[in-house]
This record gives C-alpha cells, sequence and structure tokens, in this order.
C-alpha cells in the first residue's frame, strides 16, 4: 500500500515504535465491525510492561495485579499450602507418641503390671492414629497445593493471552482518543512509562516471597492501639465540652420539641379514636381521591384490629414532629443553597455526611446532648431525614429559567414577590418531591429512635428483634410499612392535585 | 422618547479597571485576558423619538441584546447616560427603578419567559399584580389585552398548552398589560417558524402603530428589521456602525461591513406594510 492517508499518519504518529505493525493490525480492526482476532505478541509476552509503555494505564492495573495475583498463589503453593502447617502437626504428633512408646516400654521394664503401662501404651496409640490423620490432611493439603499451582499458573497464562488478544483493540481505542485529544506529546512507546511495571513488580514481589518463605515475619498490619483509644478520648472530651457549654440551649430545644409533640400526640391519642380515623379518611379523600381512600381504609383497619392504633398514633406524631422540624428548617436553608453557590458548596458535604453517617453513630452524641428519650428520637430523626428537603429545594430554586427571572425584574418586582410568585411556585413540585422524601427518610428511622426511648412501632419491632419474635416482627414491621405507603400517597396526591 | 449617551457595558471581575483598559486607543489584551473581561457595548449614543419604531440589528454577540437591556436597567451601564423623556435613569433608587419598570416600560423576550404555573389570563395581569392592582381590576385589563392579541377566550388555559406562537403573543400582552409607553422587545420573534413569524410581524406593526409605543426592537434578521422600523441601527462588535431608515441602509452603506450585510436583504414591498404605513409611503 502507497496510499497514505491521514489516518495512516496519524497512526504511524502514534505507534512510533513498530508503525507499519500498528497500521496494519488498525486497518484489520476498522475494516470490520465487532471483534476482529489479532494477536499481539509483544504484549502477551511483556503483559503490563508492554501496557505501561503504550500508556494504556486502565487496562495497566487490572493485568498488574492479575499479575502479582498469580505471584502470590504461586508462592503460596510453593511454600506448601496449608500442607505445610499439617505436616508440622503430624510430625510433632509423631514424636511424641514415640516418646510416650518409649516411656511405655521404660515403666514396662520396671513393672510389666503397672496400670501406667497400659494407659502410657494407649496413649501412645491416640497420638500415632492423630499423627496418621494429620498426615492424611497434609497429604490432600499438597494435592490441594498443586491444585493452586496449577491455578497461579493458569491464571497467569490466561491473563497474557486475553491481553495479547485484545491487545490491539485496546490500543486502538486509545488511538481514537489521543487523536480527539491530540495531545500528540504523548505517542509510541515510552520505555519510562514501560519501567514502571518492573519496578512495581521488583519491589512487591519479594514482599510476596518473604512472607511464604517465613510466615511470622509480616504477620500482623502494624498498629497502635494507643492511638485508637487517644483519639476516642480527646473526641470524648470534645463532645463533652460540647455538651457542657450547650447544655442550656440543648435544654430548651428539648423543651421545645416535648412541647410540640406532646400537642400532636395529644391531638392524635386523647381525641375519640373514631374522630381521628373520620378525619385521616376524609384528609385522604380530599387529597388523593378515592383509591388512595380505600388504601386509607384498608391500613387503618389493619392497624385498629391488630392492636397497633395507639402506638401508630404515637408514630405518626414523632414523625409529624420531626418531619415539620425537618420541613420548615429545610425548605429555608434548601432556598439559601439555591440562591448562593457558595452556602450550596458548603451545605451539601454536611447533607451528604448526614445521610450517610450510620445512624447509630450520631445517636451517641445526641444523647450526650439530649439524653434518653422522644427528643433525642425526633432530633436523630431530623438529622436523617433533611437532607432529601434540602437538596430537592435547591435544585427547583437553582433549575428556575433564568429568563422568566429576568422578565420578574423586568416588570418591576421586588425580590419577595421574585421568592414567592417566581421561584417557589415554579420550583413547587420539586419541592413537594422534596417533603415527600423527607417523610418517607423519617419514618424509616422509627426504629432506630425507638432504640432510644421513643414510643411507638418501632418499639414493638424493637421488642420482637430482641426476642426473635418473627410474627410480632413482620406484623409490626408491616404497621410501619402502612403508615408510610398512606403517608406518602397523601403528599403525593396534594401534590398532583 | 430614550437618549443613550456614550453608554458602555462591560463585563469583567473588575468592571472598571476593564473599563479603564478598554477605552485607551490600544487596550492590553493580557491585562482583559486576567480580568476576564468581555465587552457588550461600547460607546453607544442613539436616540429614540417618541413613537418611533427602532430596529437593533446585528450578529450573535454583537451587543443589541445587552444594549436594550442598559435602557431598563437590567444590566447596569458600567458608564455612560440613559435618559427617558430627559430624566436620568441611572441615579434613582431600587424603589423608583421598579416604579419606572412596572409602570412606563414593557419587554418581550425571545424565550418568552412565562410561569408555567399561572393561567394565560394571570400571566398577562402580571405586571399589574406586581404593581399591586386588585384582582377584578387586572383580569379586566388582561382579558381586554388578550382579545387586541387575537387570543380571545383562551384566558384560562395553561400556558404549556399554546403553541409557541400563541406563547410569544401571551408575552406581547403582558408587556402591554400595564399600558407602559415603552416597548422593548429581545428578538420576540426569531424562534418561530417564518409563517406565524410574519403573521406576528404584521399583527405587531398594526398594533405598536395604533398604540404608538416607542419601541427598541431587537432582531438579526435584515428583512424583519427592514419591514417594521422606522430607523435600524446596525451593529457590530458592541459598536453601533450605522443608523438609518432602510433606504439609507441600502444606498449609502457606512462601510463595507453594512454592505454586506444588507445586500441580500429583500426590498420592503408595498404589500408587507398595513394600510396606514403603505399609504403615508405612497
Amino acid at each position: 500500500m502507497t496510499h497514505h492517508t491521514a489516518r495512516d499518519e496519524a497512526i504511524m504518529h502514534f505507534a512510533g515504535r513498530n508503525g507499519l505493525y500498528y497500521r496494519q493490525a488498525f486497518q484489520r480492526i476498522g475494516e470490520r465491525r465487532g471483534y476482529v482476532p489479532s494477536i499481539n505478541i509483544a504484549a502477551a509476552l511483556l503483559g503490563p510492561i508492554w501496557l505501561g509503555g503504550r500508556r494504556l494505564w486502565s487496562a495497566f492495573w487490572p493485568y498488574l495485579i492479575a499479575d502479582l495475583l498469580a505471584v502470590v498463589l504461586i508462592a503460596f503453593a510453593l511454600a506448601g499450602g496449608t500442607s505445610a502447617e499439617q505436616g508440622a502437626r503430624a510430625d510433632r504428633l509423631e514424636k511424641l507418641a514415640v516418646t510416650r512408646l518409649s516411656e511405655a516400654k521404660a515403666a514396662n521394664d520396671r513393672d510389666a503390671t503397672s496400670t501406667i503401662v497400659k494407659s502410657l501404651t494407649r496413649s501412645a496409640a491416640a497420638l500415632e492414629k492423630a499423627a496418621d490423620e494429620a498426615r492424611q490432611v497434609a497429604d490432600h493439603a499438597k494435592a490441594g497445593a498443586s491444585l493452586i499451582l496449577a491455578l497461579g499458573g493458569s491464571l497467569l497464562v490466561a491473563t497474557r493471552l486475553s491481553l495479547g488478544a485484545i491487545a490491539n483493540h485496546i490500543a486502538e481505542r486509545r488511538f481514537r482518543t489521543w487523536r480527539l485529544e491530540s495531545d500528540r506529546r504523548k505517542a509510541g512507546f515510552s520505555l519510562l512509562h514501560a519501567g514502571g511495571a518492573p519496578v512495581l513488580l521488583a519491589a512487591l514481589i519479594p514482599i510476596i516471597l518473604l512472607h511464604f518463605s517465613d510466615r511470622t515475619l509480616l504477620d500482623a498490619v502494624p498498629s497502635d492501639p494507643a492511638w485508637n483509644s487517644a483519639s476516642a478520648a480527646w473526641l470524648d472530651h470534645i463532645i463533652g465540652s460540647i455538651s457542657k457549654a450547650v447544655a442550656p440551649a440543648a435544654g430548651t430545644l428539648t423543651y421545645a420539641i416535648t412541647g410540640m409533640l406532646g400537642l400532636l400526640e395529644a391531638v392524635l391519642t386523647e381525641t375519640p379514636w373514631p374522630v381521628v380515623m373520620a378525619i385521616i379518611l376524609a384528609i385522604a379523600w380530599q387529597l388523593a381521591g378515592f383509591r388512595v381512600f380505600l388504601l386509607t381504609f384498608v391500613a387503618i383497619s389493619y392497624l385498629a384490629i391488630l392492636g397497633y392504633w395507639e402506638k401508630s398514633m404515637q408514630t405518626v406524631a414523632l414523625l409529624g414532629t420531626a418531619a415539620l422540624i425537618s420541613i420548615s428548617i429545610g425548605i429555608p436553608l434548601g432556598i439559601l443553597c439555591g440562591y448562593n453557590r457558595r452556602i450550596a458548596a458548603i451545605v451539601r458535604p454536611l447533607l451528604d455526611f448526614m445521610q450517610t453517617m450510620p445512624a447509630f453513630v450520631y445517636l451517641i452524641p445526641v444523647i450526650a446532648l439530649f439524653g434518653i428519650g422522644k427528643p433525642s428520637g425526633i432530633i436523630a430523626t431530623v438529622i436523617f431525614g433533611i437532607p432529601p428537603v434540602v437538596r430537592l429545594t435547591a435544585l427547583g430554586i437553582a433549575s428556575v429559567p433564568a429568563s422568566v427571572r429576568e422578565a420578574a425584574v423586568a416588570f418591576g418586582a421586588s425580590r419577595s414577590f421574585i421568592l414567592f410568585k417566581v421561584d417557589l411556585p415554579t420550583a413547587g413540585p420539586s419541592i413537594m418531591a422534596g417533603i415527600s422524601q423527607t417523610i418517607l427518610m423519617c419514618l424509616s428511622m422509627v426504629v432506630i429512635a425507638a432504640l432510644i426511648g421513643a414510643k411507638g412501632l418501632g418499639e414493638d419491632v424493637l421488642h420482637a428483634l430482641q426476642y426473635a419474635a418473627q410474627g410480632q416482627g413482620l406484623l409490626a414491621g408491616l404497621a410501619i410499612l402502612l403508615c408510610a405507603i398512606v403517608l406518602d400517597r397523601m403528599v403525593q396526591g396534594g401534590r398532583t392535585h | 422618547m430614550i437618549e443613550l449617551e456614550d453608554v458602555w457595558k462591560v463585563f469583567g471581575t473588575d468592571e472598571r479597571a476593564v473599563l479603564v483598559e478598554t477605552r485607551r486607543p490600544e487596550p492590553d489584551e493580557d491585562v482583559l485576558k486576567r480580568l476576564r473581561a468581555v465587552v457588550g457595548v461600547r460607546g453607544a449614543s442613539l436616540c429614540v423619538k417618541k413613537g418611533e419604531l427602532v430596529c437593533l440589528m446585528g450578529l450573535s454577540g454583537s451587543g443589541k441584546s445587552t444594549l436594550v437591556r442598559l435602557v431598563n436597567r437590567l444590566l447596569e451601564p458600567s458608564t455612560g447616560r440613559v435618559r427617558i423623556d430627559g430624566s436620568d435613569i441611572l441615579s434613582i433608587g431600587p424603589k423608583s427603578l421598579r416604579e419606572l419598570r412596572s409602570r412606563r416600560i414593557g419587554m418581550v423576550f425571545q424565550s418568552h419567559a412565562l410561569l408555567a404555573h399561572l393561567s394565560v389570563r394571570d400571566n398577562v395581569a402580571l405586571p399589574l399584580e406586581i404593581r399591586g392592582v386588585a384582582r377584578t381590576q387586572r383580569e379586566d385589563r388582561a382579558d381586554e389585552l388578550l382579545v387586541r392579541v387575537g387570543l380571545e377566550g383562551l384566558g384560562d388555559r395553561r400556558i404549556t398548552a399554546l403553541s409557541g406562537g400563541m406563547q410569544q403573543r401571551v408575552g406581547l400582552a403582558r408587556a402591554l398589560a400595564a399600558d407602559p409607553d415603552i416597548l422593548l422587545m429581545d428578538e420576540p420573534f426569531s424562534a418561530l417558524d417564518p409563517l406565524i413569524r410574519h403573521d406576528l410581524q404584521t399583527q405587531f406593526m398594526a398594533l405598536s402603530r395604533e398604540l404608538g409605543k416607542t419601541t427598541v426592537f431587537v432582531t438579526h434578521d435584515v428583512d424583519e428589521a427592514f419591514r417594521i422600523a422606522d430607523r435600524v441601527v446596525l451593529m457590530r462588535a458592541g459598536r453601533i456602525v450605522q443608523v438609518g431608515t432602510a433606504d439609507t441602509l441600502l444606498s449609502q452603506p457606512a462601510d463595507d461591513y453594512v454592505r454586506r450585510f444588507v445586500q441580500n436583504a429583500r426590498r420592503p414591498a408595498l404589500s408587507d406594510f398595513p394600510p396606514a404605513k403603505a399609504r403615508a409611503i405612497a
């Protein structure tokens, strides 16, 4: 082929060394759809060294790790696998049996009728048997070791073969992105980068070999328990001083939450139950229509007949308080985040932290600050439940089209007009989705809240857990689920109507 | 009457510094790069007479949309003077500015910028709501305007139920709701298909002659500008290159750029105009 296209030139430049070979290989790959068989012998032989030299890093690491794994398996097998341990044990037992036997012989020589002789002989026989067993296990393990050896060897061969078969495809794909970016300095085969794999392997393989030649050398990861306990003590101290400092504020907060919760609970549990049920059904009908009304009716019947009514009302009161607090903090915070990118950048990692940190971890400081009981349960629930409403409010506000806001300004709207009449209504669906998410998140916390003394359905689940009462647990869990579904459908219905 | 006098608009991390640099005969490009400077409008002076319809014309990025936003201070001019009926609007406070915007200036946007959660009627009445006009009064006014723009009886529809052309009519009705004496139109018909655009142009011309609004109309379409404008302002890279009637631009282009810009324009035929103007021309 004498005719050179721009593509050919680019391939020659990209490949550097062996340009003609790659030009042909890429040509073959480009001519047909799908996989084209094409073996790259250099890649198969050199493995990670070739990948490094060609700067194919995303393939380099998996193949390097596969190489190391193969070395570990082979070294493990050559060191005898687990057979070494068993063999040593068998040797030990055998030695013991021999001494026992010689002791028996000596005792027999002294006094043939002594009972000691009998027991010694019996013990020697038992030891012999144990040694035999150990020997057998060791033999098994030896067979296992050769299996592991075969596995390691075939892993090495298989990875190299596969690399040889796909190497040109990987290189061709890299060529296309390289051409797109056309960072032309990164062309050709780099000896420097090719050296990466040998250096890494040279550093790691001796460690592997050392480990398998003497198991005692690298047994434990170096750690210092003192550091752990010192750090924990330091955090204890900080939390202690914080809780001392904010104790009065915490007291007020506890008081306020208790008041709010008490009010809601009184309304839900002190009002005669038929009235409460009727009102809930009416709200369901009004907000979300007949189907949700039916669903609510079924759910209420379940809760009532199985005796969960009182507890579910306590749960709803707890949840309602937590959700109200979450929403009344979350929406303004979300609005701030939507307007101000800097605040959003600070708040977002905090929200991630609140959502990802296991609830049990922040229960500890919450208890330290607010004591055991319902307020702590509510605060823990708020911590877990607030992120969705903040996030979705911020998203909604931030995605109000700039042109709509500009139009309002052009007609002389004030900032508050824009917030209440333009931004909030436009962000409305997103905010409602956030509220719905927050309520569900809060409900999923009731069991954990029950752990620190919040009453309600969560308590039943907790009891069931303690006494492994599967039936009870399922029934209480279903009750929580029904509360969640009904609340969600009611909020969603409110959104669409 | 709208008067702009040596108005500049520069964007950058430090507007003042950018301004100082750009007004030099040979600005230092490195300094401008460091200040992330973009010049929107360079020393524009323009006078739009009462009842006149002026078209700002130019390519994307020529500064025409920036210039029209300086008139109602959606963008603050970096320097220069802007007067409406002789009074300086750059010195007034936020409250008087809102007053000015809500009573005297109506605006139409390319992306219609209507509120999706409100009905057509409530969208039209929005400027009146901002001004604090009572509900019944502003609804009556909105219905009146919907008739004007040919959307009679559609007041109760959702915005999303309307076609693009109808939405732009709603935008126009909204701009007229407060009965302002100035209309700012930022490429109102650019996103519409040619037939609907032509219809809306015709309707708008009739309406604007009838109502006698002082209008600044932004467009990149030479045909549109020549068809509807009393005078055309051609802009390039933030500068006003030439101001004149369609005839002037065609017969006496100020430079090669203007010539190339207008050479493919369709000369407006008499039948393009509504009867009143056609008679005046004839």
